[in-house]
C-alpha cells in the first residue's frame, strides 16, 4: 500500500486510534500529506466522534424509573419474607392501574379476599361527567381502553372498604383534568359506604417520585409525568409538610394547587407544585420550591397539563 | 461551608460515598440502594438505551441490571468503582440481551419504522433528527463495538475506564471503537454537512428543500 494506493477506513480508523506499527503509521500519513480523497475519509472518521459525543443522552423516563423503584420494592419484599413493606409502599397494589401493568380486569380485593360466591352490595356507583356537565353512570369497562383514572377510583373503593391504609381517598381528585377528558367522580349509591363517606379529601393529589426534574423537562405537558404516578396517602410526616407548602403556593400564587410531587429540581430536593391557570385551556402555573421552607427555587413558570 | 444552608437531612447525603451507600444496603440499610439508583439511573438509562437502540428493551435491561446489582451487591469488591461495577452489569445486562434476541440483522423497514415511531413531534429539532440517525446507525454495528462506542464516544469514558467496565484489554476497546467508527462513517459523515446547512441558514436550507 504506498504510492497511489489509497487506504481504507478501518486502516485509517486504525491510525486515528494509535494502533498502527510505527512503520505503517509514517507510511499512512505520507500518503495523507499528498491524498485528499484519505484525508476527507480521515474527517469523515473524526466527525463520527463529534456526532456520537455530540447526541444528546436523555435522563430516564419517570416510568421507568417508578417501575424499577417497584422492582426493588419488591425485591426487598420477598429478601425480608414479604413483611419489609411497613415503610416501601405496596407497589402492586399502587401501580396496578399504570400503563406497562396493563390491568384487564377490574380490582376487586374485597370480594376474593372474602373468598365467597355472593354478591357484595356496590358501595360505589361510578359515573362519568359528560361534557354538558351531566354525571352518566359508568360501565364496567374490563378494557384498558378508558385508561387509568376509571380503575383508579374502583381500587380506591375497594381499598376503602377492605380497610387498606395504602391508598387514601384523594385519588379521587386525581381524575379531574379539565373538560377534554371526561371527569371521573364517585356517585353515592343507594347504600353509601361510610368509610369513603368519611374519609377527608385532600384538594391536591400528593406523589412522590423522586424524580430529578430539569427547566427542559418540565416544558413538556405535565399530565404525562404526572398521570402515571400512584397517588399517596396523607398519614406521614412528610405529607404535612408537602401540605404547608402546597398552602403557601396557593396564597402566594392565588390560584388552587392540584397536585404535588415529591422530587429534585436539578440535583437539590424539591416539592413540584401545579395550580390551575386555566383548566379548560390546560394552562398550569409551575412552583418548584424546596420542601423545607418552601421557598422557591426557581422563578414560577407557566406550563401545559 | 458551599453545602446548602438550609437542607439538613439531603446536605448530608451527597457526603456519602456510593461505596459507603453499599456497605450500607449490604448491612441491611433499606434506604441506600435506592440512593445509588437515584444517583445513577440517567447514565444507566443513557448507556442502555443508547446500547440497545429501544426504549422498552433499554428499560427492562436497566431494571433487570439494577435488581441484579441490589442481589449480588455483597459479591462487589472495593477494588473498583461502583460506578463501574454498575456499568459493566448494565453493559451485560444489554449484551445478554442482544444475544438472547437473536443475531439476525435489522432490516431497513424496521429501521424506519423505528425511527418514526420515535418522532413525538412535528417540529422536531436538527437535534433530534441527529439523534434519531446514530441510533439507527449504531445497530448496524456488533454489538461489542457498539458497547465500546457508547461508553468511549457517545459517554466520554477513558479507553481505559471502558476496558474496566467491558473486562477487555484497552487495546481491544481501541480495535472495537476503530472498527465501529469505520463503519459508521459512511453513515453518518452526511450529517455534518447537513447539520452544517441546518444550522448555518436554516431558512435558506428549507428553502432549498421545498423546492
Amino acid at each position: 500500500m504506498t504510492g497511489d494506493t489509497h487506504y481504507d477506513l478501518d486502516t485509517l480508523a486504525d491510525l486515528a486510534e494509535g494502533l498502527l506499527d510505527v512503520a505503517t503509521a509514517r507510511q499512512v500519513r505520507e500518503h495523507l500529506a499528498v491524498c485528499d480523497p484519505c484525508g476527507e475519509l480521515l474527517a469523515d472518521l473524526a466527525a463520527v466522534r463529534e456526532v456520537l459525543a455530540a447526541t444528546p443522552t436523555p435522563a430516564m423516563p419517570m416510568g421507568v424509573a417508578l417501575r424499577i423503584d417497584k422492582a426493588l420494592a419488591a425485591e426487598a419484599g420477598s429478601r425480608r419474607g414479604g413483611v419489609g413493606l411497613a415503610e416501601a409502599p405496596d407497589w402492586d397494589e399502587l401501580m396496578r392501574d399504570a400503563p406497562w401493568e396493563r390491568p384487564n380486569q377490574a380490582p376487586e380485593p374485597a370480594r376474593s379476599a372474602a373468598g365467597s360466591e355472593e354478591v357484595a352490595p356496590e358501595p360505589v356507583r361510578l359515573g362519568v361527567v359528560s361534557d354538558d356537565g351531566t354525571v352518566v353512570p359508568a360501565k364496567r369497562r374490563a378494557s384498558r381502553g378508558r385508561r387509568w383514572a376509571l380503575p383508579a377510583v374502583a381500587a380506591a373503593a375497594a381499598a376503602a372498604v377492605v380497610g387498606t391504609a395504602v391508598v387514601s381517598t384523594n385519588l379521587l381528585a386525581s381524575g379531574g383534568d379539565g373538560a377534554s377528558a371526561p371527569q371521573v367522580v364517585a356517585q353515592p349509591s343507594t347504600e353509601p359506604t361510610k368509610s369513603l363517606q368519611k374519609a377527608e379529601v385532600r384538594a391536591y393529589t400528593m406523589t412522590d417520585s423522586g424524580y430529578n426534574y430539569s427547566d427542559n423537562v418540565l416544558k413538556q405537558p405535565l399530565e404525562s409525568l404526572f398521570g402515571p404516578m400512584p397517588a399517596l396517602g396523607g398519614d406521614d410526616a412528610s405529607a404535612d409538610k408537602v401540605a404547608e407548602c402546597a398552602d403557601k403556593v396557593s396564597q402566594r400564587s392565588g390560584l388552587d394547587v392540584f397536585t404535588v410531587d415529591q422530587g429534585q429540581y436539578n440535583g437539590s430536593e424539591a416539592l413540584i407544585v401545579a395550580s390551575w391557570k386555566n383548566q379548560a385551556a390546560k394552562k398550569v402555573r409551575i412552583d418548584i420550591v424546596d420542601p423545607f421552607n418552601c421557598k422557591n427555587l426557581r422563578k414560577p413558570t407557566l406550563g401545559r397539563w | 461551608m458551599n453545602s446548602p444552608p438550609e437542607t439538613p437531612s439531603a446536605a448530608e447525603r451527597p457526603a456519602i460515598t456510593d461505596a459507603e451507600l453499599l456497605t450500607a444496603h449490604i448491612d441491611g440499610d433499606p434506604h441506600a440502594f435506592s440512593e445509588i439508583v437515584k444517583r445513577h439511573r440517567d447514565r444507566m438509562w443513557a448507556v442502555a438505551l443508547r446500547t440497545l437502540g429501544d426504549p422498552d428493551e433499554a428499560a427492562d435491561a436497566v431494571q433487570d441490571a439494577f435488581v441484579s446489582a441490589y442481589r449480588k451487591a455483597a459479591t462487589f469488591r472495593g477494588e473498583a468503582a461502583v460506578t463501574t461495577w454498575l456499568h459493566r452489569i448494565v453493559v451485560n445486562a444489554c449484551l445478554d440481551r442482544m444475544r438472547r434476541k437473536s443475531v439476525r440483522p435489522v432490516a431497513d423497514d424496521e429501521l424506519i419504522e423505528a425511527a418514526e415511531r420515535e418522532t413525538p413531534l412535528p417540529d422536531q429539532t436538527v437535534e433530534r433528527e441527529v439523534s434519531m440517525e446514530v441510533s439507527a446507525a449504531l445497530k448496524l454495528l456488533p454489538a461489542d463495538q457498539r458497547a465500546a462506542l457508547v461508553l468511549v464516544d457517545m459517554m466520554g469514558y477513558s479507553v481505559e475506564d471502558a476496558a474496566q467496565v467491558l473486562e477487555v484489554p484497552s487495546g481491544t476497546v481501541k480495535s472495537r471503537c476503530a472498527r465501529g467508527r469505520a463503519k459508521l462513517a459512511p453513515i453518518l459523515s452526511h450529517l455534518r454537512n447537513r447539520t452544517d446547512l441546518n444550522r448555518v441558514s436554516s431558512a435558506k436550507g428549507a428553502e432549498l428543500r421545498d423546492g
